[in-house]
Parts: structure tokens; C-alpha cells; sequence
């Protein structure tokens, strides 16, 4: 299963910063600028850039939590058919971000009874589910406590279940390890390996970039709301003569820059 | 294209999040089942304790200038009746207003001889409660001693006292029944507490499910599941409800057992005997009006919270809407009003009235139908707006203004922006309120002239506010030149729609004659002795410039931008026949009003609508006017049941002069458009 993207753009307006205090302060400006995107099946892919480029907007509009002012995005199932009802995109698509919080007052197990349900998952087949993947992640202790009682750790394990529940064949993690300590972040890093190496693609955004140039098959780096390298990891340091993709990325907008001056 | 399962889940899910918050469970428990109870013992005590208070205080006087002071005092302290209070004798001091003022005094008395009569003025302070309680014994005590002197010297002349002082007895016998009264009792207080309660009941729910997910941050995790924002507000809705018809009925409980005792001490106090079962119908439709009531709450309290961002700014948005339902509640205690075909249709007083008259032991079933039909039609027109306006991106990243243009700063606004459905609420708000303070009166002392400015009102505020939005009058008021061929079939159009409505309208009214209201009788009043021209130029023409410019320009430009078509011309329809707040009115204008809009959004010309607007206004002038001739000219329309014959073929013609208007400007738009 993949995802296409082909031309997205957002338009969102802002208050112009400038001193003429005549009419039109408004002004409308491009979050994300005529991005296409693929993804492949058994990838990481990392989009990469730095805070506000346009990175969680373009992973929403990917996400269908957001609609594009323009371009359209497409999934193409395991038999390349392609699907843009964005409810059936929505249910073979797994999205977690830091904004995508869980329901305090619940148990983890009732949140993933819940999710099973609206994704129409049998009795049955839910239970089976739920026990492997507290398995998997380790949840057995804690699965019957409510979630506003559990650790930061715990609660990103849960997070992840609950984007597994469904078996989705795409992954799309917004920033999955912002903020979290070495272990729940490596718990999350090794999660996604296993599911690349299961055929399922990933899109991941971080600004950790060392993180990335371990994890990720191929990089997208955004900036300004515009992808300026779209390549394998390894091509990207080596197109950019350096030995990792900070100082790639440094390269790129140093270019960048330069460019938008002239 | 609404999933029932998929509803269900989300339904569970929301009341499994809110059962788990304990303060709504505080909220729907506490208050009814403690709170009201305490109150009410609470009343019951202050009430017995405010009365023991007044009578077993004692009050200081003072008396001056009466000549048997002494034969006063004793009266004062043994007039023959058991007094709980006594008074305490003061000698006056030099200044009896200051000793009143410092308290020294509860009150003063003076006497004095006047026309040959002793003449006692009884000072006091009717700021002070004391003072006034005392002040109000001694007038009875003085016309007791009063009465005690002309009955000695009737008696001294030789009569009977009781014939001279009581010529002719009477007495007041009330007709009305225990029921009746106990029913008239809680027809004014029932729907007020009700009202309150379910509001209460719905307001937190509302807050929780939409600025509540949204500061906690589980909406995002609700908008990544494969849900459809109909189904997300359908689900939202429903919980909501429930929770508010769950609050009503623990209230409802509570105010049973509070009845049922207060009716017990009052059979013991009056030996008189409530059947309470005599209530049964009345508590049937009260249950029938919770239920609709909870769904239109719940429906106003997630609009009016499902932008906000916060707990905080969902509060600020509830208040507003908490007192205008408080205020409306109330209007069952109003005894001047009462439920007609008009307050039949206002939100929350409608219910209120409805409560109210049931109690009453009236009912009048287009009455009850026409309640809880408006209240169901609002709760659908604002569950179906919510999903419509509000896509999950709005509600989770959008911004205010989109819908509120008015809050941004005049300078920062775009040109030629179309107003946002804040905008419209707003203005038309302002309408409705300008017209009933300012154009009510108006009518009422200048007659037709004020017709005139009632109707400016409408284009002055419309004009006004899209001006101050910067709004592109063209573009929103469609002031654009119509085709010939276009006019020609909005006037067959109108014509055929009339001619049905108009016979729908005879038999609606020979079905439910209590629809009919003197609402015409009154207009027919304003123009009667009027030149012809003039009654054309406020009736008629006015209304179809300005009204349109308000609903077929500012309204419908405005829902249209965020509404697909149908729903836009459809929702316009029923916003303008709403606005004559009658209920007969809304049914017959309604199919009228979306057929004008119809017109202005397809051939984007609003003096389409300006001339149906017109010749429907013009008919109706005429018609009025030359009442008589018409029926000499046609008898059929004269008479009381011209038959089922006459009904069918107007229906077929009026279908078929409906049919070639529609279908003569059917082809070239299409192409144009294209």
C-alpha cells in the first residue's frame, strides 16, 4: 500500500508584518507549495525540515485531517488500485502527532475497544488484537489503568496500539519522538523498523536528524512550504558531499537562500 | 450516507466520556436531587421565620398631639385582639424624623383635629422594613378604634350597627376547581425550572464534547478515524441530549416529590383534595416537550460552543444563550401572554407557553403540533448547519472570523468579502429586534408611514453592515440586470406557486381554524380609507426592495457560499418565512421564499425576486381592496366550499403555469453557466 501526493498546497492568510498601515495587513500565504509525494511499500520515508516549514500541514493534508487548497492525494492498495474517499483513506492510514492525544478518562483498552468499533472490527477478532499488541508493546501492566494516570512512556504506547489497532498498511508519525527519553523513543524507532520490514510504509517528520539518517530509506526535506530534496539518504549526503544530513541540509538551504535573494 | 453503526460508537464513546466526569454527574445529580429540595426547605423556613419575626417583635412609637393619650395607649395594648407583637411607648424626642432615621423610632404618630374629626398622620419609613411593618399595625389598630366609634354612636342614635355598616354583604365564590388552581400554580413555575434544568443539563455536555476534546487534544485523534462529520455531531448531539433529558427527569423527580408533599400540606391547610392523576395528560405532553426541549438545548448549546478553543471561551459563549433562556422560561409567568400561532413558533417561549396551557387544562393540538414541530425544525436546521459549516478542519484549526467577520479590525478586512454565518445571525438578530422595540410602535402611531420606516430599518441595517464588512454590493445583493425570458418565467413561476399555495392554504385553515390570527384584521385596519397608490408603495413595493435585499441578498449570498445549493435556497426559504412569526405564515411563505431564492442563486439577479416579491404583495393588496368585485366577477371564490372540483383544477393550473415557468428558463442558463 502507497501514498500519492501530487501538487498539494495550503493556503492559510496571515497578518502582514510590515509598517504600512493602509488596508490589505491580510495576506494569504502558501503553509505547504505544490509538494508531490510517494512513498513506497516497506519504506521509511523522512520528511525533514525545520519548525514551520510546512511539515505537519503537509502530513495532515496526507493524513485527510486537513483538505489541500489545491492537488490531490491518492492511496493505491495492494492490488494498485487507487482510493480517494478520504473515510476509506482515512481507515488503512495510521497518524499519530503530538496534538493526536488520548482520552484520559478511558482505559487503554477501552480506547482501543472504542477505535476497533468506528474501524468496524469484530468482537472477536479486536480481542485477539489487543492481546497481541499489548504483547508486542508491553502494556499487560498497565492496560485496565485509566490514561491520565499513566507515565509519559506508557501513554506514547498506547498511542502507537492505537494507531495498530486497524492494521493500517501506512503509517504517518508527526514528530513521533519529540519529547521522550532514550527508551520510549527507541521503542518507537524499533516499531517502526518492524513495521517497514512487515511491507508497510512509513512517513515519519522529525528535526532530529541524526535519528533520521539512522531510520530513514529515503529523505524529503521541506522548506519553506516547497520539498528542495526528495532522495535516498545515503544519495542526498552524498549528492551534498557531506557524511550527514545536517550538514546536507545546511547545504541545501545555504543554496536555497541564495537562491531567493537573487 | 450517515452510518448508524459507526454513530453508535462514537454515541457510546461520548457517554462513556462524559459519565466518567464527575462534575457533569455533580451537575445532573446534585442540582436537582439536593439543591432543589435544599431551596426549597431553605424558602419554606425563611418565609415561616420572616413571619414569626414580624410578629413577635415589638416596635417603638412615639405619639404626639393626641389629646387622651392615655386611653390611645391602652387601646394600643388591649384592642381586644391577641397580639404577638407589642409596642413600646417612646416619648417623642425633639426631632421625630431624625429618631426615625437612626432607629430610634420605628414610627411616629401626630394627631391632630381636622374638619372637627381627630386627625392622625402616621409617619414612617418605607425603606425600612420594621418601620413599615409598624406603620402598617397601628393604621389597622387606629381603624379598629375607628370602627369600634361609629358602631357606639350608631348605637347611641338607635340603629343596628351591623345593618349601617354593612348594608349589602357579598362574598367571592371561585368557580374554579382544586385542579384547576394547583394547575394554573405550576403552569408558571414548571416550565421555567424545567427550561433551566435541561439547559443546565445540556450546557455541560456541550462544553465537554467540543472545547473540552479540543483543549485536551483528542479531537485530532477523533478526526484521524475514519468518521464523518455527520456522523462525528450526530454522535455529539446525541450524548448531549441524552444527558439533558437525563437532567430533566432527576428534576422532574425531585419537583413530583416536592409536589406531591406541598400538595399534601396544602389538603391539610385547606382541606381541600388535588387529584393529582387529573394531571396525567398534562405530565404526558410535559414529557413529549422535555424531550424535544433537550434536543433543541443541546443543539443551540453545541453551535454556540463548537467554535470555541477553550473551556473559558465556550463558557463566555453559553452565557449569553443561559440568559436568553431564562428570560424566555419565564414567559409562562407573563399573564398577558399567552400561546398563539405566532409565540407558537419563538424559541423557548414557545415551550414555556405551551407548559404553561397544558396546565392549564387547554389543549389545542395545532398548537402543541406547531410547538414541538418548530422546536424539532430548528434542532434539524442547527444540527444540519453544524455539520455543513463546520468541516473537521474548521473546528479544529479554523478561525472565528470566518464565521464573525464583524470581530475583525475595519482596516485588516478584505474587500468584496461575502459576510460568514455569524454575520447573519447577527444582523438578522438586530432586524428582529430593532423592528419589534422601533418598527412596532412606529406602526402602531404612524399606521402606514411607519410601515414605510419599518422596512427601511431593514435596508439601512443590511446596507450598513455589509458596508462596514466592506462587502461587494454587486456580488452580494446580485444587483445585476435579469433576462427578459428569465422575468417572464419567475412571474409564471410565482403565479403557480400562489394560486397552490393559496388553495392550501383554504384547506389548512378548514382543517385547523385555530391556525387563523387577527393579524390581517390589523393590517386591513392600517390601510383602510388609504389611497390605492399608497398602500402599492408600502405594502407592496417596499417590502419586495428591502426585504429582499435582506434575505434574497445578504442571507442567501452568505449560505450559499458555504452551502451546497439545495440546502442554501431551502434554508433561505424558511429563514424568511420565520420572520413573519406566524405559524400559518411559515408554511405557506416557505415554498415562496425558496422559490424566489431559487431564482436569485440560479440567474444571479435579485430583481427576479424583487418582482415576485412584489406581485405577490400586489395580489394581496388587491385582493383586500376589491374584495367585492372579484367575487362578483368570479362567484366560485366567494364561496364557502366551492368543492373538491375547484380545487383540483386551480391545483393543476396553478402546477401547470408553475411547470412552464420552470422549464422556459431551464435550457439557456445551463449552457450560459457552462
Amino acid at each position: 500500500m502507497k501514498i500519492e501526493a501530487r501538487g498539494l498546497c495550503k493556503r492559510f492568510t496571515r497578518i502582514k508584518n510590515s509598517s504600512d498601515k493602509k488596508s490589505g495587513r491580510r495576506e494569504e500565504f502558501l503553509a505547504v507549495d505544490h509538494v508531490d509525494l510517494d512513498t513506497a511499500e516497506g519504506e521509511i520515508v523522512g520528511v525533514l525540515g525545520p519548525n514551520g516549514a510546512g511539515k505537519t500541514t503537509l502530513l495532515r493534508m496526507l493524513g485527510k485531517l486537513m483538505s489541500p487548497s489545491e492537488g490531490t492525494v491518492r492511496l493505491f492498495d495492494d492490488e494498485g488500485k487507487s482510493i480517494e474517499d478520504p473515510i476509506k483513506i482515512k481507515s488503512m492510514i495510521g497518524y499519530l502527532s503530538e496534538n493526536t492525544r488520548l482520552y484520559g478518562r478511558f482505559s487503554t483498552r477501552e480506547l482501543l475497544h472504542t477505535i476497533a468499533e468506528i474501524h468496524g472490527i469484530s468482537r472477536e477478532e479486536e480481542e485477539e488484537r489487543v492481546e497481541r499488541i499489548s504483547g508486542v508493546l508491553g502494556m499487560g501492566d498497565f492496560i485496565d489503568n485509566r490514561i491520565e494516570r499513566l507515565s509519559t512512556g506508557q501513554t506514547q504506547r498506547a498511542n502507537i496500539a492505537r494507531c495498530l489497532i486497524h492494521s493500517p498498511g501506512i503509517y504517518i508519525f508527526d514528530e513521533p519522538t519529540l519529547g521522550l527519553d532514550i527508551i520510549s523513543s527507541e521503542a518507537i524507532v524499533s516499531f517502526m523498523k518492524s513495521e517497514r520490514d512487515r511491507g508497510a510504509s512509513v512517513l515519519y517528520s522529525t528535526h532530529y536528524m541524526e535519528e533520521a539518517q539512522y531510520l530513514c530509506d529515503r529523505v524529503v526535506m521541506i522548506y519553506q512550504g516547497r520539498v528542495i530534496a526528495d532522495a535516498p539518504t545515503d544519495r542526498l549526503m552524498a549528492d551534498t558531499g557531506t557524511d550527514n544530513l545536517r550538514e546536507s541540509f545546511r547545504a541545501l538551504i545555504a543554496g536555497r537562500d541564495g537562491e531567493h535573494d537573487a | 450516507m450517515m452510518r448508524k453503526k459507526t454513530v453508535f460508537s462514537l454515541y457510546k464513546k461520548e457517554m462513556l466520556d462524559i459519565l466518567r466526569d464527575k462534575k457533569t454527574i455533580l451537575m445532573m445529580i446534585v442540582i436537582p436531587l439536593i439543591l432543589y429540595p435544599l431551596i426549597f426547605a431553605g424558602s419554606m423556613l425563611l418565609a415561616s421565620s420572616m413571619m414569626n419575626a414580624s410578629t413577635s417583635k415589638s416596635y417603638s412609637i412615639g405619639f404626639e398631639g393626641v389629646e387622651d393619650e392615655e386611653a390611645m395607649r391602652s387601646f394600643f395594648e388591649h384592642d381586644g385582639k391577641e397580639h404577638e407583637y407589642s409596642f413600646v411607648f417612646v416619648s417623642p424626642p425633639e426631632s421625630y424624623e431624625e429618631a426615625l432615621r437612626n432607629e430610634a423610632l420605628d414610627a411616629y404618630v401626630s394627631g391632630a383635629v381636622s374638619e372637627n374629626r381627630p386627625y392622625f398622620s402616621i409617619v414612617y419609613m418605607a425603606s425600612r422594613t420594621d418601620s413599615q411593618t409598624a406603620a402598617g399595625m397601628i393604621r389597622d389598630v387606629i381603624r379598629d378604634y375607628s370602627d369600634k366609634t361609629t358602631r357606639s354612636l350608631i348605637e347611641e342614635a338607635g340603629l343596628n350597627a351591623d345593618e349601617v355598616m354593612e348594608p349589602m354583604r357579598f362574598a367571592l365564590q371561585d368557580m374554579s376547581s382544586d385542579e384547576e388552581n394547583a394547575g394554573f400554580f405550576m403552569g408558571m413555575i414548571i416550565p421555567f425550572l424545567l427550561i433551566t434544568s435541561i439547559l443546565m443539563g445540556a450546557m455541560y455536555p456541550a462544553i465537554d464534547t467540543t472545547a473540552g476534546e479540543k483543549e485536551r487534544g483528542t479531537l485530532e485523534t477523533l478526526l484521524t478515524l475514519p468518521v464523518r462529520n455527520m456522523e462525528l455531531i450526530t454522535a455529539k448531539f446525541l450524548a448531549t441530549s441524552t444527558v439533558a433529558v437525563a437532567a430533566a427527569f432527576l428534576n422532574v423527580i425531585s419537583m413530583s416529590f416536592m409536589a406531591l408533599y406541598m400538595s399534601d400540606s396544602i389538603s391539610i391547610a385547606n382541606g381541600s383534595n388535588i387529584d393529582l392523576l387529573s394531571f396525567l395528560p398534562a405530565a404526558l405532553v410535559t414529557l413529549l416537550c422535555i424531550l424535544v426541549f433537550a434536543m433543541f438545548a443541546s443543539a443551540v448549546c453545541l453551535s454556540s460552543c463548537i467554535f470555541a478553543r477553550s473551556f473559558k471561551e465556550a463558557q463566555n459563549y453559553t452565557t449569553p444563550v443561559m440568559l436568553l433562556f431564562m428570560v424566555g422560561g419565564m414567559a409562562g409567568m407573563i399573564p398577558q401572554v399567552g400561546l398563539n400561532s405566532t409565540t407558537a413558533l419563538i424559541p423557548v417561549v414557545n415551550i414555556a407557553l405551551l407548559i404553561a396551557d397544558i396546565f392549564s387544562f387547554n389543549f389545542r393540538l395545532e398548537l402543541i403540533a406547531a410547538v414541538l414541530l418548530s422546536n424539532l425544525a430548528y434542532t434539524a436546521i442547527a444540527v444540519v448547519l453544524m455539520t455543513r459549516l463546520f468541516s473537521s478542519e474548521n473546528i479544529l484549526f479554523g478561525e472565528a472570523s470566518a464565521n464573525l467577520r464583524l470581530l475583525d479590525r475595519r482596516r485588516d478586512m478584505k474587500k468584496g468579502q461575502i459576510p460568514g454565518i455569524g454575520d447573519c445571525v447577527l444582523l438578522l438578530s438586530t432586524v428582529m429586534i430593532v423592528l419589534m422595540f422601533a418598527g412596532g410602535p412606529a406602526v402602531l402611531h404612524l399606521k402606514l408611514y411607519g410601515l414605510i420606516i419599518q422596512q427601511s430599518m431593514i435596508l439601512i441595517l443590511t446596507a450598513a453592515y455589509a458596508w462596514y464588512i466592506k462587502a461587494d454590493a454587486v456580488e452580494l445583493f446580485s444587483l445585476r440586470r435579469p433576462k427578459a425570458l428569465h422575468i417572464l418565467s419567475a412571474v409564471l413561476c410565482w403565479l403557480g406557486a400562489f394560486i397552490i399555495v393559496q388553495i392550501f392554504a383554504d384547506l389548512l385553515l378548514k382543517v385547523f381554524p385555530g391556525l387563523n390570527t387577527e393579524s390581517s384584521e390589523l393590517l386591513v385596519e392600517l390601510w383602510e380609507g388609504q389611497p390605492l397608490w399608497i398602500l402599492i408603495f408600502t405594502i407592496a413595493l417596499m417590502p419586495a426592495i428591502c426585504e429582499e435585499c435582506a434575505f434574497r441578498g445578504f442571507l442567501l449570498s452568505a449560505l450559499s457560499d458555504k452551502l451546497k445549493f439545495i440546502p442554501a435556497i431551502v434554508l433561505t426559504g424558511v429563514i424568511f418565512a420565520a420572520y413573519h412569526l406566524n405559524f400559518l405564515q411559515l408554511i405557506l411563505i416557505t415554498p415562496l421564499g425558496i422559490l424566489s431564492s431559487y431564482f436569485v442563486l440560479k440567474h444571479r439577479s435579485i430583481f427576479l425576486s424583487v418582482v415576485m416579491h412584489f406581485l405577490n404583495n400586489l395580489t394581496s393588496v388587491l385582493m383586500q381592496q376589491y374584495s367585492e368585485e372579484i367575487v362578483t366577477a368570479l362567484p366560485v371564490l366567494g364561496k364557502e366550499d366551492p368543492g373538491v372540483v375547484f380545487y383540483i383544477v386551480s391545483v393543476l393550473i396553478g402546477a401547470a403555469v408553475l411547470g412552464t415557468g420552470i422549464l422556459l428558463q431551464r435550457d439557456k442558463p445551463s449552457k450560459a453557466e457552462g
